[in-house]
């Protein structure tokens, strides 16, 4: 069989990444430049900013890219784009070098949703193995989804609220850590107890999340503190945060997998880079008898090799794009 | 020489291709919001018009801004990756002086609404600057442009209080004033919003 070789660009948020995959797992070559030194003096990503570096970064990126792969563009046989949900105005600068691409080398445009590319990373180490729930954890997006195959994706649940990242990011805010503050949360935690008592949101028995009430809880104990003039162990807070956090993930992703009756788990996104979520994971997999994959820790944030590898299964579908493709800031995945 | 001129930085779409001399096509859209959609579809439209292959374009002029910042980067991603990929020359243009060169009079003062009263503004005496590109409170502006003669003022946004004429590229002009100019490396051909950003202007308050 041919080998085919796809062009996967990335650019939803605040990361430039242009990545070349063999197959849909074999990354050629793949190069990221993130912009977290430039948001880490606001606290925060900042769209415009992050619209404003993309546009820098984009034919650098692309010339990397290119050079690694020791590829030329007419070699490859399509574009894979994410194309939503993300931030508009970074996304244009991935959607319009794609269809730039797509139109002067006559490649097919492969329109790829962000959130399935998080669950394709993992076909970068083992193969999907069918059917498959896929936990998606980043600073965008908390949410269960069933994958009976190749892009059949039935949504769960998901976050009423926050997203889990989100809700870390401003946790560690509050706390006085940096951002990004998943890292910093998930390493203060260690030197930490889980002493304070904190709320188990949505404890019910759907598939769905809410953060903010825990966010909340930890913004107001960390104000009763501070109006007593006491300070609060950073550490304890940190660990009694992402106890619940994790607790709430690992339950209702139990329930799912009992639900389902699937063979395989797959953890995604920015969020699962975080050691404890990943200890866990492995221990459900273990206590359920389930095959547990997780991307390494390159791939699970926001990556071009993961649209690659999303792209070669929508490409072999027959999925395409014509040139008035656009960006969505929001996209149901379907 | 031929020369693919690309203007996304307004609500419309501007496009021509030159060659020895000549405009041999052009197009003049009011894309606004879809702009992101179709700019690229236009410009292939533009250049199977005028039978021409992305290849046989010598020299890509972008302009830069200053105008919607999302605007502008729809036209500068495309000039910049067409530039990267075929190996073309690639070279900025302002838009205040595309908008002062397509238009006769002696003094030209083009402005693009910034909002909250300000405009991006220029003022050019026959393609010579005399105020330069900037981000001006408009009635300051006004007075300080007034101190050099009477001007005509070109603008595609709407002033009710101003007299204004409209502004249409005059593409052979724009183009042959830039063809013997120096083309710059594609990496670092960037937008020139002539703003900061509202956080990077905060951050910068809260400093000095």
């Amino acid at each position: 069989m041919k080998d085919v070789y796809i062009l996967g660009i990335e650019s939803s948020c605040d990361e430039t990444s242009i990545s070349i995959v063999k197959n849909g797992e074999e990354v050629l070559a793949t190069v990221v430049s993130s912009q977290i030194e430039v948001h880490k003096n606001y606290g925060g990503v900042v769209p415009e900013i992050a619209s404003r570096e993309h546009i820098k970064n984009i034919t650098f990126v692309l010339e990397e890219c290119f050079k690694q792969a020791n590829l030329t563009i007419e070699k490859i046989d399509a574009i894979a784009i994410a194309y939503g949900p993300g931030l508009i105005g970074s996304l244009l600068i991935g959607l319009e070098a794609a269809k730039t691409l797509a139109y002067l080398y006559q490649k097919p445009l492969i329109p790829v949703h962000h959130i399935a590319g998080h669950i394709y990373a993992n076909n970068l180490v083992k193969p999907l193995t069918f059917p498959l729930l896929a936990l998606v954890v980043s600073g965008g997006h908390t949410e269960l989804i069933f994958m009976k195959d190749h892009f059949c994706f039935e949504k769960l649940g998901a976050t009423l609220d926050d997203a889990v990242g989100e809700c870390y990011d401003k946790v560690a805010r509050v706390i006085g850590l940096p951002y990004p503050g998943g890292p910093e949360i998930d390493r203060l935690s260690k030197e930490g107890e889980a002493v304070y008592l904190l709320p188990h949101p949505l404890d019910d028995e759907s598939y769905n999340f809410s953060f903010s009430g825990l966010k909340s809880a930890v913004i107001n104990l960390n104000h009763q503190y501070e109006q007593k003039g006491k300070t609060i162990n950073q550490a304890d807070l940190a660990a009694s945060f992402q106890k619940v956090v994790i607790e709430t993930l690992v339950k209702k992703t139990k329930r799912a997998i009992e639900k389902t009756g699937c063979k395989q788990l797959i953890i995604a996104g920015g969020v699962s880079a975080n050691q404890s979520l990943r200890k866990a994971m492995l221990q459900l997999g273990e206590e359920m008898k389930i095959e547990v994959s997780i991307p390494p820790l390159s791939f699970c944030t926001d990556n071009g090799a993961m649209i690659a590898a999303a792209g070669y299964f929508a490409y072999k579908l027959g999925k395409r794009a014509d040139l008035y493709l656009n960006s969505k800031s929001q996209e149901e995945l379907n | 020489m031929t020369v693919l001129y690309l203007d996304t930085s307004s609500p419309y779409f501007y496009a021509a291709v030159y060659q020895d001399g000549k405009i041999l096509g052009e197009k003049n859209e009011f894309l606004a919001k879809e702009m992101s959609s179709e700019a690229l579809p236009k410009l292939k439209e533009l250049l199977e018009e005028v039978k021409l292959l992305p290849d046989q374009v010598d020299r890509i002029m972008i302009v830069n801004g200053p105008g919607s910042f999302t605007g502008i980067r729809v036209g500068m991603t495309i000039a910049k990756v067409y530039a990267w990929a075929l190996k073309k020359e690639i070279l900025p243009v302002s838009a205040l002086t595309a908008m002062a060169l397509s238009t006769d009079q002696n003094l030209v003062l083009p402005i693009i609404d910034a909002r909250r009263g300000f405009v991006y503004g220029a003022l050019y005496q026959k393609g010579k600057v005399l105020l330069p590109d900037g981000h001006y409170q408009l009635d300051k502006f006004l007075m300080e442009a007034k101190q050099y003669g009477t001007y005509t003022i070109v603008s595609n946004d709407s002033f009710p209080s101003l007299k204004t004429i409209p502004y249409h590229p005059n593409y052979l002009k724009i183009i042959e004033t830039f063809l013997e100019e120096k083309p710059i490396t594609v990496h670092f051909v960037n937008p020139e919003y002539l703003k900061r950003t509202e956080a990077e202007e905060k951050k910068f308050n809260a400093n000095y």
